[in-house]
């Protein structure tokens, strides 16, 4: 039993801007009030709910492959020590587990999805999770290349095709559906890419990546999922590809989706030379769009370590930087490529897509549709987040980072016009209650009564970096984990699952199939209950 | 620079027109590699299995291997680094010099052949084996081969992949590097990881008679490991749990007898290309399994006064 006294409340779910009122807190949710118990005096501070990540790559064997092809990174991130109640490891780019864990929790993140997990190695992601504390987790399944799926859709096959995604979202005990580079990467596995919406993949004779979306986004709607389609549009990173975003939107026939990454898909010009912001233009039509939501993607300059199922763009991008690569292709299912990158102030197409993810935050008029990610560890690292929040907060200090970027690209981008500031509200929903709409998680983003208490107090300051880098203190599922920028004890996260409806005949129409794509035994494929740690069931809403 | 360009077996199995086996012996070390994964399995690209791939064999000796291969490459010891380096040269369309060639035993006709055939391929793997990786240029050899592979998919699919060997190392090397950020050769004496392969692995720290104790899991380091280091194990407490009797138990002071994984205690294996098994054990056993023994350990540990310096879990210092 905890009452939080004194403090100004930003929690925009109910409306509350900066309104000072108690937060009582008991068996680790909001309640109406306590009677007597523990006060904690907040007078002069800052409360938020806790953050909420809709987009993160934080666990799998994706990024363990990442960890083991880049010790430098590790060699040069600040180690936590081993201590009576924390574990050790390491921060960086791409964190150890038990740091990932203390990482968000120190910046005031309590909820993360991971974006991209292959069923066949989700076993191993869920036992990477149980590793990471503190945070509430939740799991996206890749789809749009499992060739399984693409058959049955480029047979027409549409009720089958449900039945087995719905079955594979069981298998792999996920939240949710990501659809990366849709069919490009099933084209990669022939050194191909897909790179026309409405042209034939490599390897099919009608199904396209339009059709991928369009049929991925029906299924998706008629099983209920909580979250929506996880759009990761073709042709990332690419000058020019405002089009294909613009296509894959339409794709969607009017369906719901979230684009992930808005950043890396929003550019124009015909090669790296001309390349240009098109930030103007997607988010004008975004604006007009009320269906979709989308996370920024934004960059910062300085180490990142690239990590996509896109393999064919890593692939361009080793060759470009001639750098360390990773490729795995997972059978039937998806890859994954891995390329070390650092992002220069200097370099033109750095600066424009420094400035895009900015343009994208500033110019989406609608804070509840677009949300702050790094889609870490690629655009920057997720620690890095409260200097996003001091960039949107401050225009003054935006145009000094302006200034200092090469003059020929201020041609290219419109940050320089836009004088937009972030007010914390603003803030309070992009970081926390918009992702954790968009996610539909009741129980998260806010602070009425029945929510999960997850809140971070800050200092008020007007340097929003200092200020949210960190926070006075941090509580999680009622407990208060951070004080003073220490990590004060850990405890164990839950994780969200999805079960949608499917007709366990399914499996009969699997099992033969399986047998010939795949090199283990059928019943050793689906992750055990068991081996979700904290499960956390959440419900489908079916919209027939 | 090269980096890993990798793949699931499946993959082979679904896919793989040209096999290539570097420094390795899979008919006698891995003896369902060409069964389940590679080679005679019809795959959904490779509808006519066997005869629909080609398969390559480079080592220093005929091995019983030879006898599954299209073509045998017989390569001088220690010459596997100027074979890579030739076969990378000859990829970029560059000249190499004969002589040189000639020093590994084999002809520029036969890589230019070899070559051809993995610019030809629709999709090649090549696996290597510890008669690469652990003969002389070690570590320089795997990232040679690894980066030849990367290279070849300027002209089309290619992937490598490390036959890794028994037990769970694989396993091991996956957890290692989610809780520490490494794979192997890390020291924890600061109180967080540090990785230097050559100072802080196994058989470099036991050599030089560094550590006070040793716990071995899963491991039998008496049976393989130099002299000097053997007898470090002997001189020092050692500490050996496995389901039976090994040459490092006889040099141990404790042997604790645990229950045999996947037979009669369940787990995770990790296949070499690191996709996660789940075991299933089909017998009970009386003896407690190493994750019960490591726990009351820990237990055990965890009741002494703690020795570590006053850290905390101070967050400003991140990057
Ligand atoms: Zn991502």
């Amino acid at each position: 039993m905890l009452r939080i006294t004194g403090g100004k409340v930003y929690d925009p779910a109910h409306g509350i801007d900066g309104v000072v009122q108690d937060i009582c807190i008991a068996d680790g949710k909001i309640v109406a009030d306590v009677g007597a118990g523990r006060t904690l005096d907040a007078t002069g501070m800052i409360i938020f709910p806790g953050g909420v990540d809709i987009h993160t790559h934080v666990a799998g064997a994706a990024l363990n492959f990442a960890r083991g092809l880049t010790p430098e990174n590790q060699r040069a991130a600040a180690p936590f020590l081993h201590t009576k109640d924390l574990r050790m490891g390491l921060g960086g780019p791409t964190p150890t587990t038990f740091a990932t864990g203390y990482l968000y929790a120190g910046m005031g993140y309590t909820t993360v999805m991971e974006a991209a997990v292959p069923v066949l190695s989700a076993k191993h992601t869920h036992e990477e999770l149980r590793d990471t504390p503190i945070v509430d987790k939740a799991c996206l399944v890749l789809m749009a290349n499992n060739e399984i799926v693409l058959d049955l859709l480029e047979a027409g096959e549409t009720e089958r095709a449900k039945q087995v995604v719905a079955w594979l979202i069981w298998a792999a005990k996920v939240y949710g559906v990501k659809a990366v580079n849709p069919g490009g990467v099933a084209a990669w596995k022939w050194g191909k890419d897909a790179k026309q919406m409405v042209s034939p993949i490599a390897g099919y004779s009608t199904l396209t990546p339009a059709k991928i979306i369009g049929g991925l986004a029906a299924i998706i709607d008629d099983l209920g999922l909580p979250h929506p389609i996880h759009l990761h549009c073709n042709n990332l990173g690419a000058p020019g590809n405002v089009s294909t975003t613009l296509d894959s939107i339409k794709a969607l026939e009017g369906r719901r989706a979230h684009l992930a990454h808005l950043q890396f898909h929003a550019y124009g010009g015909d090669d790296w030379h001309t390349m240009r912001s098109e930030a103007v233009q997607l988010a004008s039509y975004f604006n007009t769009q009320k269906h979709l939501t989308a996370d920024a993607g934004a960059i910062l300059f300085g180490n990142a370590v690239t990590i996509t199922a896109d393999g064919p763009w890593q692939h361009l991008l080793y060759q470009l930087t001639g750098r360390k690569w990773g490729n795995i292709d997972v059978e039937n299912e998806t890859g994954c490529g891995i390329v070390p990158y650092t992002y220069k102030g200097s370099n033109l197409v750095n600066a424009v897509q420094w400035a895009v993810g900015l343009e994208l935050l500033l110019l989406i008029d609608d804070p509840w549709r677009i949300f702050l990610t790094t889609d870490h560890p690629n655009g920057a690292c997720f620690w890095r987040y409260p200097e996003i929040i001091h960039l949107l907060m401050n225009a003054e200090y935006r145009r000094e980072c302006i200034q200092k970027l090469p003059p020929k690209a201020l041609k290219r981008i419109t940050l320089p016009d836009l004088t937009r500031e972030y007010s914390l509200y603003e803030i309070a929903i992009i970081t926390s209650a918009g992702p954790a709409r968009a996610m539909s998680m009741p129980q998260k983003g806010h602070l009425g009564v029945g929510a999960d208490a997850d809140l971070t107090i800050y200092n008020q300051n007007p340097d929003g970096a200092m200020m949210f880098r960190y926070p006075r203190y941090v509580i999680k599922g009622g407990e208060i984990v951070v004080e003073e920028g220490d990590l004060r004890k850990s405890i164990e996260g839950r994780e969200f699952v999805v079960k949608p409806a499917f007709e366990p005949q399914i499996e009969d129409y699997l099992r033969p199939l399986f047998q010939q794509c795949y090199t283990m035994s059928f019943e050793n494929y689906p992750v055990e209950l068991e081996r979700v740690h904290g499960l956390q069931m959440a419900d489908c809403l079916p919209r027939g | 620079m090269g980096g890993k360009v990798t793949c699931t077996l499946g993959e082979v199995k679904n896919r793989a027109d040209f096999i290539i086996y570097w420094g390795g012996n899979p008919a006698e070390c891995h003896p369902r590699h060409f069964t389940k994964y590679t080679l005679t399995q019809k795959g959904k690209f490779v509808p006519t299995g066997r005869k629909g791939r080609t398969m390559v064999l480079v080592d220093i000796r005929e091995t019983p291997s030879a006898k599954a291969a299209d073509v045998f490459l017989q390569v001088r010891p220690g010459k596997d680094f100027e074979m890579v380096a030739a076969l990378r040269a000859l990829v970029k369309g560059q000249p190499v010099d004969p002589a040189l060639v000639a020093e590994t035993g084999l002809t520029v006709e036969q890589l230019q052949d070899f070559v051809n055939q993995m610019k030809s391929c629709k999709f090649g793997v090549l696996f290597f084996g510890m008669g690469l990786s652990m003969t002389r240029g070690k570590h320089m050899n795997s990232a040679s081969v690894l980066a030849l592979a990367a290279e070849l998919n300027a002209f089309t699919k290619f992937v490598a992949m490390p036959m890794r060997g028994h037990g769970n190392v694989t396993g091991a090397d996956v957890i290692l590097r989610y809780t520490t950020g490494y794979p192997f050769g890390i020291n924890l004496c600061r109180g967080y990881p540090r990785f230097n392969p050559g100072e802080f692995s196994t058989v470099d720290l036991l050599v030089r008679g560094d550590n006070d104790a040793s716990l071995i899991l899963g491991a039998d380091p008496g049976a393989t490991m130099p002299q000097p280091a053997i007898e470090h194990l002997a001189r020092t407490p050692t500490i050996v749990l496995d389901p039976k009797v090994t040459h490092t138990s006889k040099i141990s002071r404790v042997h604790i007898t645990t229950a045999a994984t996947g037979v009669s205690a369940p787990g995770t294996v990790y296949r070499m290309d690191e996709v996660p098994l789940p075991l299933r054990p089909a017998l009970k056993s009386p003896y407690p399994t190493d994750e019960e023994v490591m726990r009351r350990i820990r237990e055990a540990v965890m009741k002494k006064p703690a020795w570590l310096p006053a850290a905390n879990g101070r967050l400003a210092a991140r990057a």
